[in-house]
């Protein structure tokens, strides 16, 4: 039945033309012979016809009614209702293009940050039933002291107990990531290298595409020379071709290889390739990875456990092995600790734990972006009604002309949907731009696991809401022609009554909303860039201005003294080189290692332990005169020497915070501290020198008590040279590439960078967080400001004739102008007041994010609403010019 | 001469349906003209409502129309009810029964 329904009108529509012209001949017939009746009646031929006609109706309107039943909206139709939309557009450029600006900027930012959010903490990782997946972070790794020798025993839970746990976890692996030279004169690569137990794979799910993956004998200390290669390195390296049981160098160290990932799998962090991790942790399996290695324990829930259960489970363990073993901390302390563990969780989804810190920051910047929308759509509201109050009148034109109400409003929807279509359009355009700026805010840990991709589901929501927004209020116009009566709409000539209180009310309602909304943003991006500004203006504790640094490692079998002898030749040749002024070489970087090693202390011959804090110190071994290549300042004592090597009794510089915490009221020259490099290990260091607080971990965090061994007692494999000259940088990289491959061509280098840009990349999160924020502030600002502009404007506009009638009993133009501006600042300061309200209680989301300040910033809460109320006054009384240009007379003539 | 009224918003359709189910084959005009004539002259059969209706119905499968010639050999399109019509029609017809004789129901004084 419907179907032929649909049928037939489809052949109508196909068949349109003839349809047209034997409706034309019918009713041709119909007026013929009505005329007739009337000639018989008695009229005159020339009046039966005009009758006969009149009686018909308007013959073009017949003809449509008669059309639409066909249920097909004429093509031409159509095509003529986009040509005059288009038209009516194109007249007003600014109008169409802030509108599909405006629209688009909501749409895209939007899109792009739930993509975001949603590839960091929504999308499932992609492994086997990912929800089963958790973090471990108070399980250890056993460390034995050489292979052969027995494990040391720990007071903790560590891997093997996690995994004698079955009932609860059903594999448990340990993995870390760091990287491995794989040497070649051509091209010497620097190779992203996962350490990983047998249970690695297993764990997550995976299965090899070829090959197969390690088993529980290449774990154990001293044996484990295998490889698995990831599918990118296999085809990048060496072309796809047959690879199992080759073997590879790594390091000095032949890997034999066993198996070949599927491609996309490089968990964690972009592996090239995987190597066993040996259980336990000896010596070894550090010093190829220049001592440090930050491995994570994970595991995989037992079906049927539930995250709640395996943590107190696990708990209880750790709180047996404690109580069996560890005498050391007193109870309290441990109270303490097993309180924060049951409240911070000793197993965690893996994905949140990966996802880290971020997620905050990204929920905010979604959060803020959620604000940007809703400005966008109530600007947009405005634009529309704006624009529909002074259409009113033609609507009512072209309904008293004879236009049917649906036409209408097909002609008003066309041009809706033209621009909300535009608005969508611009939003797919800028989704991707935005997705890029926000990569700097992807956690690294979550690097080649997780892309973010447009999130389609999102982009259909926010263009859903553009649609309804640009629709909905687009055929504001039609509604108001259909509710009006066209007679009275046009008699009304030129005052717009039809544009009543109500809409007015309703466009006042909108900008406080906007006002509101945009002071919620102003002030989150002023908090952010008022603790980005002092983030940067920290004490660094150094002068990174004309330094250059280059990062490279040893391969992890060098000899002490090899290592000792390459860098000081490095060093050497750097030292000649033209332009470069000072040249150092350290352990890790500042500000690029995080939390970096720290190893116990113990104060010596009746010295006092600091009465708070950790007994820690971190540590980096470094090269005489780091301290002045880096302008770190010196206290007190002297540089290391070359004497300060490993037959002299070990020396120490430590940093002011050390000293301070360690040696209260005394010169620390001097004097000695017991440090334990190694587990058992016992070593005296006299302290030869004190050194400014340097801000190694990152600018956020205070200065940890710090210590500098000189690295001709021990040398890392892992190191960075750094050269301070005034020197282009490009000279000064030049310069560390030819001293290190003067020294030994094949060694690999990793990345070369001026210590400036090392500072800029350790806040790039914080930066792009502000950034981002700013930018949504900004444009929040310029919409506001032009929602107050367009409906002062339009206001004005309307008022014309008041504004006349007032002149003319003798207002002045200033008296109209506080009159006007005393309305608007009603609007402005309420939603000022709202947004107040709204950010005072809103700010506290922003607790991680602030430096240096608290999130109820005075400073920034006075600001703020000041430029918001500046811009938004000024927006106000731009408009009110033409107030003055007002001529009573001709006013109120026109009417 | 008696007074006219324009027909009842919704029943120019039923009426169409019924005139063609009593007299098949008629065009437009004679349409207009059998219904004036069967309401003596009462009802009026708005020529701007009559073609739009026709298409409806034609849409709808209830009628069919067919080219032939008048008396005066002029070309006309002659229509007739479908089975689908006259089904149609017995169900617009018990609607509107019931609804008038409702309405008449109502405003019969107490």
């Amino acid at each position: 039945m419907f179907l032929a329904v649909w049928w037939r009108r489809l052949w109508l529509f196909l068949n349109r033309d003839r349809v047209r012209r034997e409706l034309e001949e019918e009713m041709q017939l119909h007026r013929d012979l009505r005329a007739r009746a009337m000639e018989r009646g008695g009229a005159a031929p020339v009046d039966a016809a005009a009758a006969a006609r009149r009686r018909f109706g308007h013959e073009v309107t017949l003809a449509e009614r008669s059309q639409e039943s066909w249920g097909f909206q004429r093509g031409d139709e159509l095509r003529w209702n986009v040509r005059y939309a288009l038209r009516r557009l194109a007249n007003r450029p600014a109008y169409a293009a802030t509108i599909v600006l405006v629209m688009g900027l909501g749409i895209g930012a939007t899109t792009a940050m739930f993509s975001a959010v949603d590839a960091v903490m929504l999308r499932a990782l992609p492994f086997r039933e990912p929800s089963r997946l958790v973090s471990l972070p108070i399980v250890e790794l056993p460390f034995a002291p050489g292979p052969g020798k027995p494990a040391e025993v720990r007071a903790t839970v560590d891997l093997d107990g996690a995994a004698a746990m079955p009932d609860v976890f059903s594999s448990v692996a340990a993995f870390a990531a760091g990287r491995l030279n794989l040497p070649d004169v051509e091209r010497p690569l620097r190779l992203r290298a996962a350490v990983v137990t047998d249970g690695f794979f297993r764990t997550l799910g995976v299965e090899p595409m070829v090959g197969r993956t390690f088993v529980k004998e290449e774990t154990v200390p001293g044996a484990g020379t295998v490889v698995v290669l990831s599918d990118a390195l296999w085809r990048r390296q060496y072309g796809a071709r047959d690879m199992l049981g080759e073997t590879i160098l790594l390091d000095d160290q032949r890997y034999q290889v066993i198996g070949i990932m599927p491609p996309g799998f490089s968990f964690p962090r972009e592996s090239d390739l995987w190597i066993p991790m040996s259980v336990p942790l000896t010596p070894a399996t550090f010093a190829a990875f220049g001592g440090m290695l930050n491995w994570e324990v994970m595991a995989r829930l037992t079906p049927g456990v539930e995250m709640t259960a395996a943590n107190s489970r696990l708990l209880q363990r750790w709180a047996q092995a404690i109580d069996g073993r560890d005498r050391r901390d007193s109870r309290e302390d441990r109270e303490e600790r097993l309180a924060y563990l049951r409240s911070s969780g000793a197993v965690r989804p893996l994905q949140a734990y990966l996802a880290g810190t971020r997620a905050t920051a990204l929920l905010v910047l979604l959060g803020a972006t959620g604000l940007l929308l809703l400005i966008a759509c109530a600007n947009v509201t405005n634009l529309l009604l704006s624009d529909a109050a002074s259409r009113t009148r033609e609507m009512a034109l072209r309904t008293a002309l004879g236009a049917s109400r649906a036409r209408v409003f097909r002609q008003v929807l066309t041009e809706s949907v033209i621009l909300a279509l535009g608005g969508i359009g611009a939003g797919l355009l800028l989704a991707p731009v935005v997705l890029r700026a926000l990569q700097a805010l992807m956690p690294s840990e979550l690097a080649g696991v997780v892309e973010p991709q447009l999130d389609w589901r999102v982009l259909g929501f926010a263009s859903s809401l553009g649609l309804v927004t640009g629709i909905g209020f687009g055929l504001w116009p039609a509604r108001a022609a259909s509710r009006t009566d066209p007679g009275e709409t046009l008699k009304s000539s030129g005052t717009l009554l039809a544009t009543g209180r109500r809409s007015a009310r309703g466009r006042r309602m909108l900008i406080v909303v906007e006002v509101a909304l945009s002071l919620m943003l102003l002030v989150g991006s002023g908090l952010l860039l008022r603790s980005f500004s002092k983030l940067m203006r920290v004490e660094r504790g150094m002068d990174t201005a004309h330094v250059a640094s280059l990062e490279l490692s040893f391969a992890g079998k060098t000899h002490n003294a090899t290592r000792l002898a390459r860098i000081e030749a490095m060093l050497e040749r750097l030292r000649r080189s033209p332009g470069v002024e000072r040249a150092a070489a350290v352990s890790e970087l500042p500000l690029s290692s995080g939390e970096g090693y720290a190893e116990p202390l113990d104060p010596v011959d009746g010295g006092a332990a600091p009465p708070s804090g950790s007994r820690g110190a971190r540590y980096l071994h470094v090269s005489p005169s780091y301290f002045g290549t880096l302008g770190i300042a010196f206290h007190s004592g002297r540089d290391f020497t070359p004497r300060d090597d490993s037959l002299a009794p070990p020396t120490v510089i430590i940093n002011e915070t050390l000293a301070r915490q360690w040696f209260p009221n005394v010169d620390p020259v001097g004097r000695q501290l017991l440090g334990h490099p190694g587990p058992g290990r016992n070593v005296h260091y006299t302290v030869v020198g004190v050194v400014a607080d340097v801000r190694e971990q990152d600018l956020a965090s205070d200065v940890p008590p710090q210590l500098y061994h000189p690295m001709y007692r021990v040398t890392p494999t892992a190191f960075a040279l750094v050269a301070r000259g005034h020197a282009e940088p490009a000279a000064l990289f030049a310069a560390l590439q030819n001293a290190v491959r003067a020294v030994d061509p094949s060694q690999a280098v990793g990345r070369a960078r001026m210590m400036d840009q090392v500072v800029r990349e350790s806040v790039a999160p914080q930066r792009t967080n502000a950034l981002l924020i700013s930018l949504f502030a900004a444009l929040a600002l310029v919409l506001a400001a032009l929602g107050v502009y367009s409906v002062v404007a339009h206001g004005v506009a309307q008022r014309g004739r008041e504004f006349g009638i007032r002149t003319a009993l003798g207002a002045t133009g200033g008296n109209l102008l506080v009159m006007v501006s005393r309305e608007v600042f009603v609007v402005v300061a309420l939603g000022i007041a709202i947004g107040l309200a709204g950010a005072w209680a809103g700010a506290r989301v922003l607790e991680a994010s602030v430096y240096g300040i608290t999130v109820h910033d005075a400073t920034t809460f006075v600001i703020g609403p000041a430029t918001l109320g500046i811009i938004a006054m000024t927006a106000a009384v731009l408009p009110l010019r033409r107030v003055f240009r007002v001529n009573p007379v001709d006013v109120i003539r026109s009417e | 001469m008696t007074r006219r009224e324009p027909i009842p918003q919704g029943t120019l359709d039923l009426l169409v349906l019924s005139t063609l189910d009593q007299r098949p084959e008629l065009h437009g005009f004679e349409i207009s003209e059998a219904i004036g004539r069967r309401s003596g002259d009462v009802l009026q059969v708005e020529e701007g409502s009559l073609y739009p209706a026709l298409q409806r119905l034609m849409v709808n499968g209830w009628i069919k129309g067919k080219w032939g010639r008048t008396d005066e050999n002029r070309r006309a399109r002659y229509y007739h009810i479908t089975a689908e019509g006259q089904r149609e029609l017995a169900r617009k017809l018990s609607s509107y029964q019931r609804v008038s004789g409702a309405i008449a129901a109502v405003l019969q004084p107490a």
